[in-house]
């Protein structure tokens, strides 16, 4: 009877009990997800190749891995840092969007030397994701409203503001659809020759670095960590409180802002109405996952843009459909958050 | 209430034959190897009121908590109406008639009174909907003479009228023994009355009523029988109210007086700390403050006594920087630090031991070693501002784990982890330093065994003796005599009064903790 048992908290779970806990649910996961693919027309013998061979052993599995790997290591970042001060950042694509804009705004006006393009991209993007997310900052801390619901909306308003510029003013004029005309050379990053992959790469890998040794390495993580866990304690203790939620919300909107400017800049080359849909909730899936840390933030991401990778691959092949890719990869993540449960309580019967 | 009103109970206990409501006999529980209770026990008869007495950590919510099957005993037999019972829930518990009032109240905020009602009633009884749970409330609060509206949300409610709904519910429940934890501690002089009036009507009426309390007035005012508590112990079980005096209740209570070595042999120095005109509004829940002033001097321990509520943890949040006061001027070693914020009065020497140590001292979460250096990272004490330096964090907490023998202890180890009394030295460890100028401690040993307590206190002797000055708010009254220079009385939210120790009696505390001057 399940009324007659109790949740009991583990108190310290070992490494061991971790691991073994992860590697089941993602090993219950997988097995789920088979069943499904198997029952949708995908040969049982196939499985194994799309999933691990065309995603991480052949060149342009990997290539395209991490390709879609790259924004999602920002947006992962921008969602972790926020939640390190318990801020829910809901509005990640919003301020994802906002920095897509931005970027677009000087790619397509081509403003400025041509050396200058790019990092002129990259400031924008990130001050004006920084500036998005202000406003529920602000809201927040003055009036007290909740930043779940205000970013949310926030996000929506973003979108509109993009498809309120896609059908006006900068609507492709050679096409008259609903993108904006391609970049120039110069607010493209350069391929590395390799897949898609892109300059965007060298940017990415530069930023999660410096995240990691800010989270990781400074004080500034430790009052993180602190105002996160007990604010009251945090303050009474004398420690920066205002400030630390100020600057790491702030980074927050202002990684998202960088992920919209390396998706633009990076791979489409041009501003369009699905540049930034879907990375909210793989966002705050990595971030969760990763427990906020950003060097697992990275290795999230990068399973996640494996499982991106996949995804497409069994949509160009098998003629799955992009409702059961998402449910595959649903069921796959619900199985890994249903195992961090477990490896945090334990069922126990009164006695 | 008079004596020949009481006599209306049944102050010996009840008749041969007829089985006592609850017996609880060698009851003996221990939390994290310390123990609770020890070989506790007591009788209660139907139809009286039982006062259940002893001082802050004595067991007395502990016993009772066994008795309503929120702890399982380790040892002991428990019967329920003669019939042997050793509940493992609250639900058991009320089912077999006995229904708990706890300090904090069971109730969803959200929720109307009927709704709570009838959440609880489960489905159980031939309550479904909700206007049968009003109905039934109606009833049973015009039954019992309790005025409690049935539509109202909790959330609306006074913390009286929440009481007066707790106590509807548990009686709805089919309890007719009616445990009520300390129930006047949060209630007015005259909600306390209509209360404890109350009381005895129920018990005239057959119920059976425990009654946890640590004042004396209560007890010989309303109660038939007392049971003394200390240490875990029952050690006066059942006696007649009649044949005690409060002199021979305290004695009881206290037992013999902890050695504490004294207060600080130290002479006053230098104004310290100087609180004047402090004034804060009251809040939906809180106290306020009405213009407080006390001057504290380098060297000397300043005791403030006073029943809890009365704006202790107002006065400590407004001394911390927490809080805005709405007027009033805080001197810290001579500097003005009204305006400042936490982090600056801590600079000038401000060290805060709160009542509750994980609310506003230490997160829960942290590492110990982590805590330790919480106050010190921004000074840059490990590392300037670009690296941390957690190798020389994990060492100092090493040595401050061995300096203050902070038992079980490892600097990784999760700080909610340890026990109350270490949990209490990690926060003394990182306040105590060098730095000090004044310590504000509230309530610094609740909830602490004799040991540790004993720790505490030396903590604070030897801290002044070297030079600081001490806040010391309790409500432990031993602890503010014993260590204390001056002491200072807390009613309602203003100083009530502030003598040497020396012109301190027992007469002048009692009446201003009262109110009554």
């Amino acid at each position: 009877m399940l009324d007659t048992a109790f949740l009991v908290r583990r108190q310290a779970p070992g490494p061991w009990l971790s691991s073994l806990c992860y590697a089941g649910g993602l090993t219950f996961g997988l097995a789920v997800s088979a069943a499904l693919l198997v029952q949708a027309g995908v040969p049982a013998g196939a499985l194994a190749d799309e999933f691990l061979i065309a995603t991480f052993l052949t060149s342009d599995g990997l290539a395209q891995t991490v390709t879609a790997a790259l924004p999602l290591v920002l947006v992962g970042l921008a969602s972790a840092v926020a939640m390190r001060v318990r801020f829910w950042n809901i509005g990640v694509e919003g301020q994802l969007w906002l920095g897509a804009v931005a970027s677009t705004w000087i790619g397509i006006g081509g403003t400025g030397p041509d050396v200058l393009r790019l990092p002129a991209m990259l400031l924008l993007a990130a001050a004006v994701g920084a500036a998005w997310i202000a406003i529920p900052l602000v809201l927040k801390l003055r009036f007290g409203v909740s930043e779940v619901i205000s970013t949310l909306l926030l996000g929506s308003v973003a979108f509109l503001l993009v498809q309120h510029l896609l059908f006006g003013a900068w609507r492709d004029p050679a096409t008259g659809f609903p993108v904006t005309a391609a970049f120039g050379e110069a607010a493209r990053f350069g391929s590395l020759g390799w897949g898609q992959l892109h300059g965007g790469l060298f940017v990415v890998l530069i930023v999660a670095a410096l995240i990691w040794f800010v989270l990781e390495q400074t004080r500034i993580g430790f009052y993180a960590d602190a105002v996160g866990l007990n604010p009251k304690a945090a303050r009474a203790a004398g420690l920066p409180v205002s400030a630390t939620v100020v600057g790491l919300v702030l980074l927050s909107g202002a990684l998202s802002g960088l992920a919209g400017m390396t998706i633009v800049a990076g791979t489409e080359h041009r501003l369009n109405q699905s540049v930034g849909s879907g990375y909210l909730f793989s966002a705050i899936v990595i971030a969760y996952l990763a427990r906020a840390r950003p060097f697992w933030v990275v290795v999230v991401a990068l399973a996640l843009g494996a499982v991106f990778t996949a995804g497409s691959v069994l949509k160009v092949f098998y003629g799955i459909s992009e409702g059961m890719i998402v449910l595959v990869q649903g069921t796959v993540l619900i199985s890994i958050l249903m195992s961090q449960f477990f490896s945090t309580y334990s069922l126990s019967r009164p006695g | 209430m008079t004596i020949a009103a009481r006599a209306a109970g049944s102050p010996e206990g009840t008749p041969s034959g007829v089985p006592p409501a609850l017996e609880l006999r060698g009851v003996g529980k221990s939390f994290d190897g310390r123990p609770a209770l020890v070989d506790a026990g007591f009788s209660l008869a139907w139809g009286e009121v039982h006062a259940i007495v002893g001082e802050n950590g004595a067991g007395k919510s502990t016993l009772m908590n066994v008795a309503a099957g929120v702890y399982a005993a380790d040892q002991g037999e428990q019967a329920i109406d003669g019939v042997a019972a050793s509940p493992r829930s609250p639900m058991e518990a009320t089912a077999a008639g006995l229904g708990m009032v706890h300090q904090h109240f069971r109730l969803v905020e959200s929720f109307t009174v009927a709704e709570n009602v009838l959440l609880s009633l489960g489905r159980r009884g031939a309550v479904r909907s909700v206007a049968q749970a009003s109905a039934a409330v109606a009833a049973k609060a015009a039954e019992i003479g309790l005025p409690v509206d049935p539509a109202r949300i909790v959330s609306d409610l006074s913390t009286a009228e929440r009481q007066r709904a707790e106590i509807v519910r548990v009686l709805l429940l089919g309890a007719r023994i009616l445990v009520l934890d300390e129930p006047t501690a949060v209630l007015t002089e005259e909600e306390a009355k209509a209360l404890l009036s109350f009381v005895r009507r129920l018990a005239g009426q057959g119920h059976a009523v425990v009654l946890i309390t640590h004042k004396y007035r209560e007890v010989a005012g309303f109660c038939d029988r007392i049971t003394i508590m200390r240490h875990g112990r029952t050690v006066l079980a059942g006696a007649a109210v009649s044949g005690l005096d409060e002199a021979e209740v305290a004695r009881l209570m206290v037992g013999e007086t902890l050695a504490t070595g004294g207060r600080p042999a130290s002479i006053a120095g230098a104004v310290s700390l100087a609180v004047s005109d402090l004034t804060l509004a009251a809040g939906p829940h809180g106290q306020g403050l009405s213009s407080i002033g006390l001057e504290l001097r380098a060297g000397e321990v300043l005791g403030m006594a006073g029943v809890g509520g009365n704006g202790q943890e107002e006065l400590v949040s407004c001394l911390i920087g927490l809080t805005r006061p709405q007027s009033g001027t805080i001197l810290l070693a001579g500097r003005d630090v009204t305006e400042a914020s936490p982090r600056e009065r801590r600079r000038a020497g401000l060290r805060v031991i709160p009542s509750d140590r994980f609310d506003s001292g230490l997160i829960r979460d942290f590492a110990i070693a982590d805590n330790l250096a919480l106050s010190r990272v921004s000074e840059g004490a490990f590392g300037g501002p670009l690296f941390l330096r957690r190798a020389r964090m994990r060492q100092a907490a090493a040595e401050a784990i061995d300096a203050f023998d902070i038992r079980g202890a490892t600097p990784a180890r999760q700080t909610g982890l340890l026990s109350g009394g270490n949990a209490q030295k990690v926060l003394l460890a990182r306040e105590l330093d060098a730095t000090m100028k004044v310590l504000v401690a509230h309530s610094p040993s609740r909830g602490l065994d004799m040991k540790a307590t004993q720790f505490v206190r030396t903590a604070i002797r030897r801290a002044v003796e070297a030079g600081a000055a001490c806040l010391l708010i309790s409500e432990d009254l031993q602890e503010v005599l014993s260590l204390s220079h001056r002491v200072a009385v807390m009613n309602r939210g203003a100083v009530a009064g502030c003598r040497e120790i020396g012109e301190v009696s027992p007469e002048w505390i009692g009446a201003l903790l009262a109110g009554h001057a």
